[in-house]
């Protein structure tokens, strides 16, 4: 809507609010008093409800996502053929000067002067505890309740760029054509929702190396390998509390 | 200065040994590489049917002590890029035992299922060695 347009609406009034936001707003408002007053103990309501019910950021078990998407990477099979960059590319019209996926190098020492390449993928890890939503100032970017990815409205994004600045994996970037920040959405609106079962990126790499699947599914390739017990499964940058969504592994 | 045969005998002497250590090798251990005994210095590079496969002659020849027919010409012809322009060269026919397969099959060298990133360099080792620009980033100005 315009500004003049803005301007000419009535001015509802604190009457009409319904009773659901006054409880939130009371809820948040005692759980601060309790704070202030000596600790969530004191406080006359759980200081966990308040910040779920206050705030865009998930609270761990606020929202049960189904389906839960997810995307295993089987590190050591990655070859840097950047297929999966390619076909990111042309479904999502990624410009060239950002990705929404990249792929990493590292040559690392194994052993005494021996050393190896490792190729690592990174995109959106669509976490759990997102700190782009957490930053965002007009909650352009928010956490789907439904499917769990963290997606972007382009139209309330004001290009301010904090977002890119928060999330710890550098997988936002801005893009000019939109002049909104974009990044992975598990191409939700260019596949996912129209029936496909694979991202693009999944569906392209050769080797097997991203297993894109829906964790709430128990027979789904995703859920089981990140839940064989002999296998080494890990996450990227776990100390930022981000809580992230995408695994890694060596299978 | 008088010139006497000790004298001249140690400055020959010397000059012999230094012109022996400046031209025998760039370093110490190391021989040269000869490209007639070992194969080709550079890398072969493979861009098809993915990017990228670094094969290095030296690795195989110099350091594992394979001679020229253990490859050439049953498993690999000699012109380089040949097997690149086969239709199946691809993993599958290494698992069987063609190509590469032939020894990295976990017996006489690791399998070729394991340790992948020691061949595929991928493409930024394709760019890195054949010196093209890298794509797709912000240049000049950020």
């Amino acid at each position: 809507m315009k500004i003049d347009d803005f301007e000419k609406l009535e001015n509802e009034g604190a009457d009409s609010l319904p009773s659901e936001e006054r409880r939130r707003f009371l809820r948040f408002g005692l759980a601060v008093t309790g704070v202030f007053v000596g600790g969530s103990v004191l406080s006359l309501t759980s200081a966990r409800n308040a910040e779920s019910a206050m705030g865009p950021v998930p609270v761990s078990g606020a929202f049960p996502y189904s389906p839960h998407y997810t995307m295993v990477i089987r590190q050591n099979r990655c070859i840097d053929c950047e297929r999966c960059m390619e076909a990111c590319v042309k479904t999502n019209n990624v410009p060239s000067y950002g990705y929404r996926t990249t792929i990493l190098q590292q040559e690392r020492e194994i052993g005494k002067g021996v050393k190896e390449r490792v190729f690592m993928p990174v995109l959106c890890n669509h976490c759990n505890r997102p700190p782009c939503v957490r930053v965002c100032p007009t909650t352009a970017t928010y956490k789907d309740k439904k499917t769990g990815i963290v997606m972007m409205d382009y139209k309330r994004c004001i290009g301010c760029k904090t977002c890119m600045a928060a999330c710890p994996y550098n997988a936002r970037y801005f893009k000019e054509e939109n002049r909104a920040v974009d990044k992975c959405n598990f191409c939700f609106d260019t596949r996912i929702s129209k029936g496909e079962s694979k991202t693009a990126c999944s569906a392209a790499c050769p080797a097997g190396v991203r297993i894109f699947g829906d964790l709430t599914d128990y027979s789904s390739e995703a859920y089981k390998l990140i839940h064989k017990p002999e296998k080494v499964v890990w996450v990227l940058r776990p100390e930022t509390g981000a809580m992230p969504n995408v695994f890694y592994m060596n299978d | 200065m008088k010139r006497n045969n000790k004298s001249v005998m140690t400055i020959v002497g010397l000059a012999a040994v230094i012109g022996l250590l400046v031209f025998s090798s760039l370093s110490f251990g190391e021989e040269a590489y000869d490209e007639d005994t070992y194969g080709p210095k550079a890398p072969i590079l493979w861009a098809k049917p993915l990017k990228a496969v670094a094969f290095y002659h030296k690795a195989h020849t110099m350091d594992a002590g394979l001679s020229c027919d253990n490859c050439h010409d049953k498993i690999f012809q000699m012109a380089a890029g040949t097997a690149e322009q086969e239709a199946d060269f691809t993993m599958a026919s290494l698992y069987k035992g063609k190509y590469c397969g032939a020894c990295h099959d976990g017996q006489m060298a690791f399998a070729s299922n394991t340790r992948c990133a020691t061949c595929h360099v991928g493409v930024k080792g394709y760019n890195k060695l054949t010196g093209a620009a890298p794509q797709g980033k912000a240049e000049g100005k950020h």
